[in-house]
């Protein structure tokens, strides 16, 4: 039994002499829940098409399981998906695009598509027509989790709803973890990929620019030193390595970034009279500007 | 005082004219199928006034087709035939109310288009949030369509003034023939304000199309009901008789009635939400779960409504040419003369009860091809407005998908097909007619080949070019009947005339199914579904 639910190689997607996706690499674990990032035109939907066999690689391969991403009468049977604009048949009502969905889908929990139902609020008597983006995605999420597809896959799917939905959807992405489901979230809301997931991937230009967990983002990127102390400022503190930016917020405060291991910086620190020290690690939105940044810097 | 400005700034263009950027929308929207359709629109009455000579060299012949105009029968299928003897009077009856119906039925799918199918998908909404209201984008819309119907008019005058007839005969038909573009526009116009979907004001206007049709075939046909094609938009031209005595006050109440439905538009459109229409959506139902089990079933009930159009519009139609079966053909074997004369003209043994049924059949795949062509190119639309997506990430193969809606398309052509056959037969046998129910069906069965071959065409298109899907699956049919009606008006080539699926035809059921000509219309139109299913399967979705 395979224990990747999603593995693409050298994963390519060109249209005519642009290229929307370049030789992307990628295996997400079994149980995982895995956050793909990017700006607006990274490639991150056309990933997600190609994953779904809606598009054809230029080159490379995707898996689903054990099965060719291509081959969607088995590989769609392990998964489920919300798209990132839905786009629902404007004269069915919500009932009875979800009752289409299950007798199409992988099989359903009806209990639980009840009970999200309910907990998203939402009114399923109403023809699509009639529904605003949050509704047309929330019918979209329930249609997804209630199938307890062991592979979700979601692009951007909290883009419309309001912050109480989100908070159903964080919980709802929570339940399908403990239930070992896999989830596979590309979205822009950083603080929530922040909450929800694992580990994630950065795209930029159709390019894979990192993937990691969040904490070794974290210990990638600067985390911000604010220190007081008594007397004389330590010493060379700006030629440690790993430090930089060293700035006086005030007399016997000083503040400055730190990358990587805070051991030398420590050291530096012993020789001066500290008094107090916090360290804010940097979150998501600050790591993925500065990829996005640097990125944008070295064109 | 507190005076609000807008600020300014260098660099801000701020252009003075917004609603011409909206018309400029409008007319691009437009330009191409509005040109085909112009062209048409003048090169059938060409042909037809260019041939009326070599037609008409027989005096004899001018003669017995000028006792047409006798029969009810003759009046209600090809409308009142009047000044026959010229060729303007002839070009009239022969092409003017086809030409009409088709500039309408452009006109109501141009409309609905652009106007509600714009706005229910959405694209208005940024439109609208510019400087231009509602009633003045309607406006704008409705008058760029409203556009190709004055050309088409002017085209035909022209056209009939340098074929050398009557000069205010060219005139009165070419003004009529504008007139009902015009008029039509404003009723789906109208449709589109009260409705909040397209579906639904193209269905109204296109039924307002058909009454409009009905009731003048019947004022034609039945004696004493003459009045009711006052009541008619194609009457009023009917009564305007070009080349007789050119009236101008029926087409003067058309014009009057267009701008009337248009002003009504405009002021509808005042007067609504955007997205809405007057009629409101109903804000909620219980769910109606039949058909929503699988892929085919949800198919066949996307196809339900629209089916009911057509087999309504296709029911009424062959019902009618049912009634008048046994009166036409009854006054043509009294008239041998004229018998002939209609062979000529392309009409072959309309005397016999089983010739005149085989002909109407024939024209019967006209409609139920063009139904296979707009039914792929839903199912196209569909993937483009990513209302397929969905199910497109279901356990479910590209081929199945496709297969289902062919399959689909095919079941409801079969059950039109069948609907017509069983209108002839009811329609002879009440009026005490002598054909069979197997023979009526026999006869609408043997059409289903060429609907058959536009199905593949639309699906091959499907698979392989998806934006000419609607085009390629109105060649076999459509295109192969103009090229017919046109190689046989010229004298083309017999290779030219042998294009079209139309030749192969054998006339059933005065004759037996020629079956050679039927398999190998069968075969390539299975291989042509086939070929479009495996580009459907390897080609990336849309959308």
């Amino acid at each position: 039994m395979n224990d990747l639910a999603l593995r693409a190689i050298n994963l390519t997607k060109r249209y005519g002499r642009f290229t929307a996706l370049d030789d992307l690499c990628l295996e997400v674990p079994v149980g995982e829940v895995f956050g793909f990032l990017g700006p607006n035109g990274a490639g991150k939907s056309t990933t997600i098409r190609l994953l779904l066999g809606q598009v054809r690689p230029t080159a490379g391969r995707a898996w689903v399981f054990d099965s060719d991403a291509a081959d969607v009468a088995r590989a769609h049977r392990s998964l489920a998906y919300v798209p990132a604009d839905v786009a629902l048949w404007p004269q069915l009502t919500g009932a009875e695009i979800l009752h289409l969905q299950a007798c199409t889908g992988p099989g359903v929990d009806l209990a639980y598509r009840d009970e999200l139902v309910r907990r998203f609020a939402l009114d399923t008597s109403k023809p699509a027509r009639t529904y605003s983006t949050g509704n047309r995605q929330k019918v979209a999420l329930v249609a997804a989790f209630a199938t307890r597809a062991p592979l979700l896959i979601l692009d951007e799917p909290t883009s419309g709803l309001d912050p109480l939905m989100e908070r159903e959807f964080r919980i709802a992405v929570a339940e399908a973890r403990d239930r070992g489901q896999t989830v596979f979230l590309s979205s822009h809301q950083l603080a929530e990929v922040e909450a929800v997931c694992d580990r994630v991937a950065i795209l930029r230009a159709g390019r894979l620019v990192e993937i990691a967990t969040i904490e070794q983002l974290r210990g990638l990127h600067r985390a911000e030193v604010t220190v007081s102390y008594i007397g004389v400022p330590p010493p060379g503190l700006d030629l440690v390595p790993g430090v930089d930016t060293v700035e006086q917020v005030s007399p016997g405060r000083l503040r400055f970034s730190l990358i990587g291991s805070p051991a030398p910086a420590l050291r530096a620190l012993a020789a001066a009279e500290v008094t107090a020290l916090a360290i804010r690690e940097p979150n998501l939105e600050e790591i993925f500007l500065d990829y996005y940044g640097a990125a944008e810097g070295a064109r | 005082m507190i005076t609000r400005t807008v600020p300014s700034a260098v660099g801000i263009s701020v252009p003075a004219l917004p609603g011409r950027a909206v018309t400029r929308l409008a007319v691009r929207q437009l330009r191409r199928s509005g040109l085909i359709v112009l062209v048409l629109v003048a090169a059938l009455p060409a042909l037809v006034a260019s041939t009326y000579t070599s037609v008409m060299a027989d005096p004899a012949a001018a003669g017995s087709i000028a006792a047409l105009a006798a029969n009810p029968a003759i009046r209600t299928l090809f409308g009142e035939p009047i000044a026959l003897e010229q060729a303007g009077g002839f070009t009239v009856w022969r092409v003017g109310t086809f030409l009409a119906v088709l500039l309408a039925a452009w006109a109501i799918l141009a409309t609905t288009r652009i106007t509600r199918g714009e706005e229910d998908a959405g694209r208005w909404d940024v439109l609208l949030a510019g400087r231009v209201p509602l009633r003045e984008a309607v406006a704008r819309h409705l008058g760029a369509v409203m556009v190709v119907p004055v050309a088409a008019g002017v085209a035909v005058t022209v056209v009939l003034l340098l074929a050398g007839t009557d000069s205010a005969g060219a005139a009165v038909h070419g003004a009529g023939v504008g007139v009902l573009g015009l008029f039509f526009v404003a009723v789906a116009g109208l449709a589109a304000q009260v409705f909040p979907t397209r579906a639904a004001a193209t269905g109204t206007a296109v039924a307002v199309l058909g009454a409009a049709l009905l009731t003048r075939m019947v004022g034609d046909g039945l004696n004493g009901f003459g009045w009711l094609r006052w009541l008619s938009p194609l009457g009023l031209l009917a009564v305007s008789e070009p080349y007789a005595r050119n009236r101008i006050m029926p087409l003067l109440i058309l014009l009057a009635a267009a701008v009337l439905l248009a002003g009504a538009a405009v002021a509808a459109a005042g007067r609504r939400d955007v997205r809405g229409g007057l009629i409101a959506v109903a804000a909620g139902r219980r769910p109606r779960l039949m058909l929503l089990s699988g892929v085919g079933a949800f198919a066949v009930r996307r196809m339900l409504r629209p089916l009911s159009g057509w087999v309504l519009g296709i029911g009424a139609y062959y019902l009618l040419i049912g009634f008048t079966t046994v009166s036409v053909t009854e006054f043509l074997t009294a008239n041998p003369a004229l018998a002939e004369e209609a062979a000529r003209a392309g009409f072959t043994a309309l005397g016999a009860v089983e010739g005149f049924a085989a002909t109407l059949f024939a024209l019967l795949a006209l409609p139920v091809g063009g139904f296979t062509a707009v039914r792929v190119s839903a199912f196209v639309a569909a993937e483009n407005s990513r209302n397929l997506t969905l199910l497109t990430a279901q356990p479910v193969t590209r081929s199945r998908l496709l297969t289902a809606e062919i399959a689909a398309t095919a079941a409801g052509a079969i059950a039109q097909v069948c609907v017509a056959g069983f209108a002839v037969w009811a329609g002879i046998a009440a009026t005490g007619g002598d054909l069979s129910l197997s023979a009526a069906l026999g006869g609408a069965w043997n059409t289903l080949s060429v609907v058959l071959l536009s199905l593949g065409a639309a699906t091959l298109a499907a698979g392989w070019a998806p934006r000419a899907a609607a085009f390629a699956g109105s060649l076999p049919a459509t295109g192969g009947f103009l090229l017919l009606v046109i190689a046989d008006s010229v004298g083309a080539p017999g290779w030219v005339r042998g294009l079209s699926p139309f030749a192969h035809l054998a006339p059933v059921p005065l004759t037996a199914v020629d079956w050679t000509s039927t398999l190998i219309m069968i075969t390539l139109g299975v291989a042509l579904c086939v070929a479009g299913v495996m580009g459907y399967r390897r080609r990336d979705l849309q959308g």
